[in-house]
């Protein structure tokens, strides 16, 4: 038995990421086809929605059947399909590795995003989720420059993410609506889902600016002062939000246009995740570490250290205002105490939670918040008792996060993980 | 051979993955269960108002439960209350209806209360058909060319004025003051359109220190200073229970000796028990008395207050007028097809045609837009601490 669990698991070590994502597939395909019929045969009402976990906690008496449910529809069949496809995933990976990566990445991707597409595709609450947490995962990865790898302590980020939704709100809602705040619209609508990156392009940018404000103290303070002087920042951002009439003040702005759909969030995410994977790897991304461990040194060695802040810290910003705009037209409004203490604390579990200094922690850290808060809701209360006690577990057995100080490298993630003519 | 196979396999998972979903989405329930969504704050910054709106939910449902379920068309049909936390986040609110409305598959849905919330969630409610009445929400944009989103409380632009006339007419000032939470959205809105209404009977001008704060600051002596030099007659702030309190105690000790008015944030068991002897003989506009109420009024408080053990403030009685009204409406409409979509927008067609509705706050009838019109209370505190209904105001023409 144990030798058997023991040849099982290590073949599982051989599965390549291809492999793992043709399963997913063949199991959210499975949950389209035969889903309602089996939810329905288990005594469950519909399909459970995240993972039987909601169902679990609001009627403990169908817990057998949502575990039964997740086995049959998600753990069963992955783990089948992964398991008999080992060698032909393997060859697919090695021939698709022989080609440029490019190529070998854009499959992995459109499988990823296949499978996003149909797990959402059964019910508007799990793409309004899913939507959510891929915004989420920009917005730690962008707070994990600063907070990891540049090791500085910011707090400003609810108040980039407050800028780049409003400077994106305000390009949509002047140029593609009618509206009684900026009158009619500019330009025709039909233009706008064009347009659309050039608005979260603009909120990117109206952030980085921002973010000179926290950047240029940065040259003279670090640690718990740089973190207070990021901190008033984002107090003065929501303060001139709220006494900014034109946008309305308190009263938020609302009537964003529909166009961030999944395409265009994945899209986006995306493109950051690859950016700032890149970024952190190349020569600024070490000098950041440099920064960060020790400040002089790094001086003496010839790296700019104020270069290095300012990129860093506009980097940085740009991309938590890119998620900031997303944010906003996902979900159709935004006001400023949206981007309080409450945001902060929830970014700043994400980051520490998940890993410092890593990209795999950041996306590990905002899928596993984002999904506990909306898995733990029928909870109530406990929610807020459950969570922040994991922080402080996942803190007292790993103090740096649960992945931290881990590169994530693409070619190693897409390459087979054993040599086809070996087994046969 | 293999590989041609699977990728014949991947080519047809990738066709099923992006074809519009046909099965297994058809929107019928079970004919024989009436879901209704309350979309609460039961944590976060205004716990309170949840947990107002979770005890009259209840209530509500308790009396269906003993009436053997809801009739409709002469069938009773079982309700079910589908209550969840939206943390008193305006991103919360907008999932919590959308899972209410594709997961849970309600039939309407009541809440969320604070505007922030209401306004995401209105649009949310109006993209998938589905009727919303928020009990609390003040904001215009909320119900706003929304068809499916509805209100129970009257709005701020008829909450100014009734303050400004009542002052004018009871007092005879001239001369007013404000003071008000500048980045809060409700007590912004309404300084503006008591402003707007006093100068328009006294004249430009009339309003003599229209002075701000902001959100959790407690000590208010600057502003109050001024006040207090700028010969004012009256202060008005809108305020909620705990700044109220901090804002009458502070202007008494600073020497304001003249009356001080407030509007419908007052209307919480809180103020008085912060607030104590300060605000004895104080007025400010309400949704409904408690003290003094009689007929349904006093028997809801009564029953409340017997089984959760305070006296319900207006979120509470809010909320039980918003059920009433959801239960009218789907009585109205004679018959539930079972065909979910179809019901939701009868249920809408019933609600907008709902005329003179007698709830405890008061008689409704919609507008257009979903606004009721109805009357506003002013309310005195007494020298007991109670809410005593002094005089009601009704919107004219």
């Amino acid at each position: 038995m144990r030798a058997w669990i023991r040849t099982s698991t290590s073949a599982f070590s051989q599965v390549p990421l291809l492999g793992w994502l043709f399963g997913a597939l063949i199991a959210v395909a499975l949950e389209h086809l035969v889903g309602t019929p089996l939810a329905l045969a288990l005594g469950l009402p519909k399909i459970p929605v995240l993972f039987g976990f909601v169902i679990m906690l609001k009627k403990p008496i169908l817990i057998p059947s949502a575990i039964l449910y997740v086995l049959c529809i998600y753990v069963v069949p992955i783990g089948v399909t992964t398991r008999l496809s080992i060698s032909r995933t393997n060859r697919l990976a090695a021939e698709l590795f022989r080609s440029p990566i490019v190529i070998s990445v854009a499959v992995h991707l459109a499988l990823l995003y296949a499978i996003l597409h149909m797990w959402a595709g059964i019910n508007d609450y799990r793409l309004l989720v899913l939507k959510l947490t891929l915004i989420a995962i920009m917005v730690t990865l962008s707070l994990n420059v600063i907070n990891g790898y540049m090791g500085e302590f910011s707090c400003s980020h609810p108040g980039f993410m407050a800028l780049g939704a409003y400077g994106a709100s305000v390009f949509t809602v002047v140029l593609f609506v009618d509206d009684r705040l900026f009158g009619a619209a500019i330009l025709p609508p039909a233009l706008g889902p064009f347009m659309f990156p050039i608005a979260l392009i603009l909120g990117g940018l109206v952030a980085s600016l921002g973010a000179l404000a926290v950047a240029i103290p940065s040259f003279r303070t670090r640690g718990d002062y740089l973190a207070i002087i990021s901190l008033a920042f984002m107090f003065i951002v929501k303060s001139l939000i709220e006494n900014l009439e034109f946008v309305r003040g308190p009263r938020g702005l609302s009537g964003q246009p529909d166009w961030a759909n999944l395409p265009t969030v994945f899209l986006w995410t995306v493109i950051c995740v690859w950016i700032i994977n890149n970024f952190v790897r190349c020569t600024m991304g070490k000098a950041l570490n440099a920064v960060r461990d020790n400040e002089m040194a790094a001086e003496a060695m010839t790296v700019n250290t104020r270069r290095t802040k300012i990129v860093a810290f506009l980097f940085s910003a740009f991309w938590a205002g890119v998620a900031g705009g997303l944010f906003a037209h996902v979900l159709g409004y935004v006001n400023p105490g949206t981007f309080g203490i409450q945001k902060l604390a929830e970014v700043l579990a994400m980051v520490y939670f998940g890993g410092l200094n890593s990209v795999y922690g950041a996306v590990v850290g905002a899928v596993s918040i984002s999904l506990l808060g909306e898995v733990l809701r029928p909870l109530e209360i406990f929610k807020w008792i459950i969570i922040p006690l994991l922080l402080i577990l996942v803190m007292i057995f790993r103090p740096t996060g649960l992945i931290a100080f881990k590169e994530l490298n693409v070619t190693n993630l897409v390459k087979p993980k054993q040599n086809p003519d070996e087994e046969m | 051979m293999r590989k041609g196979f699977l990728c014949g396999v991947y080519v047809l998972l990738v066709i099923i993955a992006f074809s519009p979903s046909g099965c297994g989405n058809g929107e019928t329930i079970k004919i024989g269960t009436i879901k209704i969504g309350i979309n609460a704050p039961l944590t976060g910054d205004i716990p309170k108002v949840g947990e107002g709106t979770k005890f009259a939910a209840q209530m509500w449902l308790e009396d269906i439960q003993a009436a053997g379920g809801l009739e409709v068309g002469g069938k009773k049909y079982p309700v079910e209350l589908a209550i969840e936390d939206n943390e008193s986040k305006a991103e919360s609110a907008v999932k919590v209806n959308t899972k209410m409305i594709t997961e849970d598959e309600v039939l309407v849905i009541v809440g969320p209360q604070a505007s922030k919330q209401a306004v995401p969630a209105g649009g949310i409610a109006n993209k998938y058909k589905t009727p919303m009445i928020s009990p609390w929400s003040t904001n215009p944009d909320t119900t706003k060319d929304r068809p499916y989103v509805f209100r129970t409380p009257f709005l701020d632009p008829f909450q100014g004025p009734v303050l400004a006339n009542f002052i004018t007419e009871e007092f005879k000032f001239t001369k007013s003051a404000v003071l008000y939470d500048v980045a809060s959205d409700y007590p912004k809105g309404l300084a503006e359109f008591f402003k707007k209404a006093w100068e328009n009977l006294h004249g430009p001008g009339s309003v003599v220190a229209f002075e701000s704060f902001t959100t959790k600051d407690a000590d208010f002596s600057s502003q109050l200073t001024k006040i207090t030099n700028s010969g004012a007659q009256v202060l008005f702030t809108p305020q909620y229970y705990n700044e109220v309190a901090l804002i009458v105690q502070q202007a008494h000790q600073l020497g304001w000796k003249e009356p001080i008015v407030g509007s419908d944030s007052w209307g919480s068991a809180e103020t008085v028990q912060l607030c104590g002897k300060d605000c004895y003989g104080l007025f400010f506009s309400t949704h409904y008395a408690a003290a003094g109420a009689t007929g349904a009024t006093k028997e809801f408080i009564d029953r409340y207050k017997a089984k959760f053990g305070y006296v319900p403030d207006d979120v509470a009685a809010l909320t039980w007028d918003s059920l009433r009204i959801v239960q009218k409406a789907i009585q109205d409409t004679g018959e539930l097809t079972g065909d979910l979509k179809k019901d939701r927008n009868r249920v809408r067609d019933a609600m907008g045609r709902i005329e003179k509705f007698k709830g405890i706050t008061g008689e409704m009838t919609f507008t257009e837009e979903g606004d009721p019109i109805k009357c506003a209370v002013i309310v005195r505190i007494s020298d007991a601490g109670e809410f005593e209904f002094y005089k009601s105001v009704c919107p004219t023409g």
